[in-house]
């Protein structure tokens, strides 16, 4: 299996993703899928050289399904990172059979309400995060792996399905 | 040689226990301001490290944690085009100090250089001397 990490977060590439889940899970690439860093080479070698010792590839949604279908049966195992919702189900529709996200950081802004530390959402997002259950991925939310990963549904009761 | 000033961005309370550290080793330190990332988004730290740096027309340093940490990446985005100004990573307690003592002495890429080298040699190993 390739596929390890799947995760949502505003930060894309930082200490809790290279340093507690890259030591946890030892993975050989980080795909980044992001339209704005993948537009900007000088954000793409930033992101890059971010994760000393892991090949970092920064790529549009548009790429995401053949990548990740690729991916899939590589040797070694791979994170795939996101910064919100919106790009974490674009990236499903885009046809990336991706199980489930991990919620590791979506930080307050205005009209954002608290879900817990470190998630915080809006309509918009409510919105994304019901039509990605709808579609069978599961939405946990975990910071680092040594916290026990919680269902977002069980934080915020408002997504359950019908 | 004017003053380099610097800006300490790390995780949690680092940079202000460290800042406390410094002063009880160095004495009462002015001009050096600190910032924890916590509970801010990427552009929300960004942001907020380029408020505070953006007066340092002369070059400046901010002083991060780890490589590759928010502190990093968003001190890299925040000062992206402005080539006065340093990131250094891997800041600890005798790089800060050093810091102290040689800001007033060195230009901007000058103290920089030092403070990488500082910080490697500061890193050592004692083991247990024979009786």
């Amino acid at each position: 299996m390739s596929w390890r990490l799947h995760r949502v977060d505003d930060r894309l590439i930082h200490g809790q993703v290279v340093v507690a889940w890259g030591e946890r899970l030892r993975p050989r690439r980080i795909w980044v899928v992001d339209d704005a860093s993948a537009a900007d080479r000088w954000e793409r070698e930033l992101l890059e050289s971010a994760a000393p010792g892991i090949e970092v590839h920064v790529i549009a949604v548009d790429e995401a399904a053949a990548a990740y279908a690729a991916e899939a049966s590589r040797e070694g195992e791979a994170f795939l990172l996101v910064r919100d919702l919106a790009t974490a189900l674009a990236v499903v529709e885009a046809g990336a059979a991706v199980p489930r996200f991990t919620l590791g950081g979506l930080h307050y802004a205005p009209g954002k309400d608290k879900v817990n530390e470190y998630v915080y959402l809006d309509a918009a997002d409510r919105d994304r995060a019901r039509e990605l259950r709808r579609r069978g991925v599961t939405l946990e939310v975990q910071d680092v792996p040594a916290t026990r990963p919680q269902a977002l549904e069980a934080l915020d009761p408002g997504l359950a399905l019908p | 040689m004017a003053r380099v000033p610097a800006l300490l961005v790390m995780h949690a309370d680092l940079a202000a226990a460290l800042m406390r550290a410094a002063e009880r080793v160095y004495g009462p330190v002015e001009d050096v301001e600190v910032l924890s990332n916590e509970g801010l988004s990427r552009e929300a730290l960004e942001a907020e490290i380029g408020r505070r740096v953006v007066r340092w027309s002369a070059g400046g340093l901010v002083l991060t944690d780890f490589w590759g940490g928010s502190c990093h990446i968003c001190g890299a985005a925040a000062t992206r085009g402005r080539g006065e100004l340093v990131i250094v990573t891997g800041v600890n307690l005798p790089t800060l100090i050093d810091y102290l003592h040689n800001r007033d002495q060195y230009p901007v890429e000058e103290l920089a250089e030092r403070l990488k080298q500082k910080g490697q040699d500061s890193i050592r190993l004692q083991r247990g001397l024979s009786a």
